[in-house]
């Protein structure tokens, strides 16, 4: 088939961007750095350079007309078509540039590994294996824009691959194995999401790009952009002797390579930046050494000296270091919750022989006992009982020391109830990746199973095409009959629907709890951000419980919602958590397929009921009967300090809703470490 | 549109300027690569954007190609034109008004990337490629109302072309690329949620709107669409002339364009104003720029003037600010003016607004002597 070919922006007249430029230029030299992400905020030329490097690869020497591009000089890895070939006798050999193979996010698996060649199948009845994407690249690069938008199982086959420097192909009746040596290149924005762990490995240097703030060097780029866009052969054609002449420079230094020396102290300097770093597993270093080497060929010298080392480690450890962690994905709000300790836990043992009960009364007993106002900046000692009980008498709902808090830091959180699930859905978001029912969502593969009428007419072809020669074919070039049939499964990435249920009461604005508190919604909505959640805010303080967010996909509403929200009054839980219950299955009702999700941010420190009963006996009878309606997962937040005297009710709470349980500095974690535990 | 197909007039739109800049400047110069029009429901947001479709320039494409392809310019042909081009064919073309394809929010993938030609496969055993709607909009506008509300993976798909200009199809057993380049106009109620950030970036221009709050403008509006609703062609035809007029600006400005000239002094404004209001990445510098050269072709001038800045400059900035995490999208004024009072010297302020008239003045005068030549 036929590819359209379009002006490329010419990599000399990039302005800018040294490290990027360095970092692909070195990848361009040496085919075994292991390639490169590409970090960075949008408009930041990320995917100009890469696809600039495409006419500045080098020329290698393969196999004349081999689809696997086999070297000649490698009779023992050579594919069944070049031993086919040289039993014949020679091999005939060519030379051809390095190739760049763009693998688009909507590829399906089919095209990346490939399949059964069905134009040939129908007309010789023998099955033939088709090539992807994959035998184009081997030896070469794949190229991945927007890489963290890449469907999963897309990933798992490029890992596959890349892990074994072979594809090996076992699909529609067709087995097949062929080498895919390549290397990797991505290009990413963070503010779509992370990659997976291994994933980020695999990328043998990772270059953060940002913006140039310099106006001349941005008046240059907007000169040569609007240039290039006005004529761009005229602008090609200025270029072209730039551009040769880092053609040449690339050539040397690929012939000066295998010249270049390793000392043992450079190489004991490598696997020290590693280990300081704090970096798992041994790529790390490998790929130091080889960008150091490459590095000082790059500048002529055959001698690797200490600033190749640590230039190199600037490319390979960025995304392996396990203390420098990646940014938070947005720009973090003044304070800094980040860095504060995690409170001394120990004492929360102390509470656990004493049963529910007697917790209860004691709660009650404190309540009763704290007579003052749940004022915020009073300085309290740690352990000391949480100031914020309001006094017994019912108070009007908007009491004089209602407060509204600024949101703390955000931070990075724990996934949450991530998990795939085998129901059938519909939907539309990132949380979860369920198989759909429906017709919408990305062709995956196929199956034989009969069920959606969504026809799949590559895989039916496939299916059908072998037995052509021998069925009878009435006006059509292929007779398919109803065992062929192959449906597309779909995959959807399904959003869910997290319900926040806030404690509002005074006793969160002790101790600016409640900063603490909105910087945690806060970081789970940048989180549902991202991940395409439907969310809603159910806030309960005082009296009552309001749902102040309905349910909607806007999350910048809720994050207006939130700061705004005020602070004071008593703690109705077990009325908040019966409005996000209603709001649940009001929910469930509307749209089945997406289970809510009840986020549940308060102290557990119930302490006025609806109807009769003492609050937290109500509140056990309401989380019990929210435990039984399955569909609807809980998690609770416990914002209690933990100190001498915590209560760990929410922790209880937790327990009889049958849900998760999280303090609320369990819910930082490094994005990374939490990303591995959920993927192993 | 109502029931007989009409379409409400562009230049009966009441109010709502800056949004009927976007899209005459996108009319003009399609290297804009589109707007995004944020507003409530109601707004006319929808109608303003078919509208626009009466008010597209000609353009002119190969006979027979589904890519419209322009017989002038090889580098942007698909394949099969290339190929023709190539072996010494010359290319049959016509000319034609430029399209405005919808895309549905309920589009599924194949049908928007494309997908294995059914009947050619079934009938003849070979393997083709059946062009979705990227390939239709090549050349054209693609309209997406509702855009907030597309599917993920869809957008995704989205993302790539409108960043290329091509279209790289590698599914369901088709291996296949051709040109996609097209203006990308997008209507949404920032209510149900916003946009993902790359996608927003993709459009050049974008456009907060708001209800009109003026009553008399108000009433205008309700006058002038119940005018329509109740005749639609007696409507049309009352506006035929403003049409006309404003069709010749836009032809007029497409032909300048090409002459527009940017001094370096104001390229440096436009670096100033990107770094100082804190953009993100190098998208927004250019389309200020691209903005104000249009703006100036439109009013019939052949430099960029301050003031074609400072009309772009809102458009091609409001969502490119970094934001604090869901922060609204909006431009801090006072920084922007900020940014102008560091530009002039101090007691400029009053030569400015001098300069401001005068320079509108100007324009009159240009666009008149445009209209008689």
């Amino acid at each position: 088939m036929t590819r359209q070919k379009s002006y490329l922006y010419p990599f000399t007249a990039l302005v800018g961007q040294e490290k990027l430029k360095r970092a692909l230029l070195l990848n361009a030299v040496n085919q075994r750095l292991g390639g490169i992400l590409v970090r960075g905020e949008k408009g930041t030329a990320k995917s100009t350079a890469v696809r600039a490097l495409a006419a500045l690869l080098p020329e290698i020497e393969v196999v004349k007309g081999c689809p696997y591009s086999c070297d000649p000089g490698k009779e023992e890895s050579l594919c069944p078509f070049c031993r086919e070939q040289l039993k014949g006798g020679q091999l005939q050999r060519t030379f051809r540039p390095v190739r760049m193979v763009e693998l688009p996010v909507s590829a399906t698996e089919d095209r990346l590994v490939g399949s059964l060649d069905f134009e040939y199948a129908i007309k010789y009845g023998r099955p033939r294996f088709e090539p992807g994407l994959l035998a184009r690249a081997h030896r070469g690069i794949i190229y991945v824009d927007e890489v963290n938008l890449l469907d999963d199982h897309l990933v798992d086959s490029l890992l596959d691959a890349a892990a074994m420097g072979m594809n090996v192909v076992e699909r529609e009746g067709i087995s097949y194995t062929h080498p895919a040596e390549f290397i990797l290149v991505g290009t990413m924005n963070p503010e779509e999401g992370e990659l997976r762990p291994q994933l980020l490995d695999r990328f043998g240097f990772c270059v953060q790009v940002e913006g140039v703030l310099e106006p001349a060097e941005r008046v240059e780029i907007i000169k040569r952009r609007e240039d290039f866009d006005r004529n761009p052969v005229g602008f090609i054609e200025h270029w072209v002797e730039k551009e040769l002449s880092l053609r040449r420079r690339i050539a040397e230094t690929r012939k000066r390579l295998p010249s270049v020396q390793i000392s043992r102290e450079m190489l004991e300097l490598a696997s020290r930046l590693s280990a300081e770093a704090g970096v798992a597993g041994h790529r790390a270093d490998l790929y130091m050494v080889r960008g150091s080497m490459t590095l000082a060929a790059w500048e002529g010298r055959s001698k690797i000296l200490e600033r190749d080392v640590y230039a190199a480690a600037e490319l390979v450890l960025p995304h392996r270091a396990r203390d420098i962690s990646f940014p938070p994905p947005q720009e973090p709000q003044e304070g800094g919750g980040e860095e504060e300790e995690n409170p001394p836990q120990e004492e929360q043992q102390v509470e656990e022989e004493s049963d529910g009960e007697r917790q209860e009364n004691k709660q009650e007993d404190a309540a009763e006992g704290e007579e003052h106002e749940g004022s915020r900046q009073s300085e309290k000692l740690p352990g000391d009982l949480e100031g914020g009980e309001e006094k017994r008498e019912t108070s009007l709902p908007s009491s004089p020391e209602e407060m509204v808090f600024t949101i703390g830091a955000p931070f990075a959180v724990k996934s949450i109830g991530d998990q795939r699930d085998r129901i059938l859905r519909t939907g539309s978001g990132r949380r979860s990746r369920t198989k759909t029912a429906s017709r919408a969502g990305r062709y995956i593969r196929s199956t034989m199973e009969r069920k959606n009428n969504d026809l799949a007419l590559d895989a039916t072809l496939r299916a059908a095409s072998p037995y052509q020669l021998s069925r009878k074919r009435l006006g059509v070039a292929v007779a398919i009959e109803t065992q062929d049939i192959r449906e597309k499964v779909r995959e959807k990435r399904i959003g869910r629907f997290l319900l926040f249920t806030v404690d509002a009461s005074g006793s969160m604005g002790a101790r600016e709890r409640m900063v603490e508190t909105k910087g945690a919604i806060f970081s789970l909505l940048l989180d549902a951000y991202q991940k395409r959640d439907r969310i809603g805010m159910v806030a309960f303080r005082g009296q009552k419980a309001d749902l102040l967010l309905p349910p909607t996909s806007s999350v910048e509403r809720a994050e207006k919602l939130l700061a705004e929200l005020p602070t004071g009054g008593k703690t109705p839980l077990s009325a908040g958590l019966a409005r996000a219950y209603e709001v649940a299955m009001n929910h469930l009702h509307k749209d089945p397929h997406i289970s809510p999700l009840l986020i549940i941010i308060s102290d557990g420190k119930a302490n006025v009921s609806m109807g009769k009963e003492k609050p937290l006996v109500e509140l056990r009878r309401v989380a019990e009967f929210i435990a039984r309606e399955e569909r609807i997962k809980t998690l609770v937040v416990d914002v209690e300090e933990g100190g001498f005297l915590s209560f760990g009710l929410a922790g209880e709470l937790a327990r009889l809703l049958g849900g998760e349980y999280y303090k609320i500095d369990d819910l930082k974690a490094d994005t990374l470490v939490q990303a591995v535990r959920m993927y192993l | 549109m109502d029931s007989t197909g009409r379409t409400y007039p562009f230049s009966a739109i009441v109010g709502q300027e800056e949004m009927k800049r976007g899209l005459l400047l996108n009319a003009v110069n399609p290297r804009l690569s589109g707007v995004l029009i944020r507003g409530e429901k109601g707004t006319a947001k929808s109608t303003a954007v078919r509208a626009l479709a009466a008010l597209l320039p000609e353009i002119e494409v190969v006979e027979g190609c589904v890519y419209s392809c322009d017989p002038r310019d090889v580098s942007t042909m698909c394949a099969d034109c290339r190929q023709k081009v190539e072996g010494g064919e010359k290319l049959p073309y016509r000319k034609r008004k430029m399209k405005v394809v919808e895309l549905p929010v309920s589009a599924t993938e194949d049908r928007v990337v494309g997908t294995l030609d059914i009947e050619q496969a079934i009938k003849k055993g070979e393997k083709h490629f059946e062009p979705g709607i990227l390939a239709q909009a090549n050349r054209g506008l693609l309209y997406v109302d509702e855009v907030n509300l597309l599917d993920d993976h869809i957008v995704d798909v989205l993302l790539d072309s409108a960043a290329m200009g091509v279209n790289t199809v590698e599914r369901e057993g088709v291996s296949f690329t051709h040109p996609a380049s097209f203006i990308l106009v997008g209507t949404m109620n920032p209510e149900e949620g916003e946009l993902r950030p790359q996608l927003l970036d993709r459009f050049g221009l974008c456009v907060n709107i708001s209800g009109i709050l003026d009553p008399l403008e108000r009433v205008e509006v309700v006058r002038r669409r119940s005018q329509f609703e109740a005749d639609p062609e007696g409507f049309s035809h009352l506006w035929e002339g403003e049409e006309i007029k404003l069709r010749q600006k836009i032809d007029e400005a497409i032909k300048l364009l090409p002459q527009v000239e940017i001094k370096e002094e104001i390229l440096f404004l436009i670096a100033r104003i990107a770094i100082e209001m804190g953009v993100d990445g190098h998208r927004a510098d250019l389309v200020m720029m691209k903005a104000a050269k249009t703006t100036a072709a439109l009013e019939g001038k052949e430099e960029v003037s301050e003031e074609d800045v400072r009309r772009s400059a809102n458009l091609a900035l409001v969502h490119r600010m970094r934001r604090k995490p869901f922060q609204e999208l909006a431009i801090d004024q006072e920084k922007l003016q900020g940014v102008w009072g560091a530009q002039q010297r101090p007691n400029h302020h009053h030569a400015h607004s001098h300069a401001h008239n005068h320079s509108h003045a100007h324009n009159h005068s240009h666009v008149h002597k445009g209209n008689h030549s």
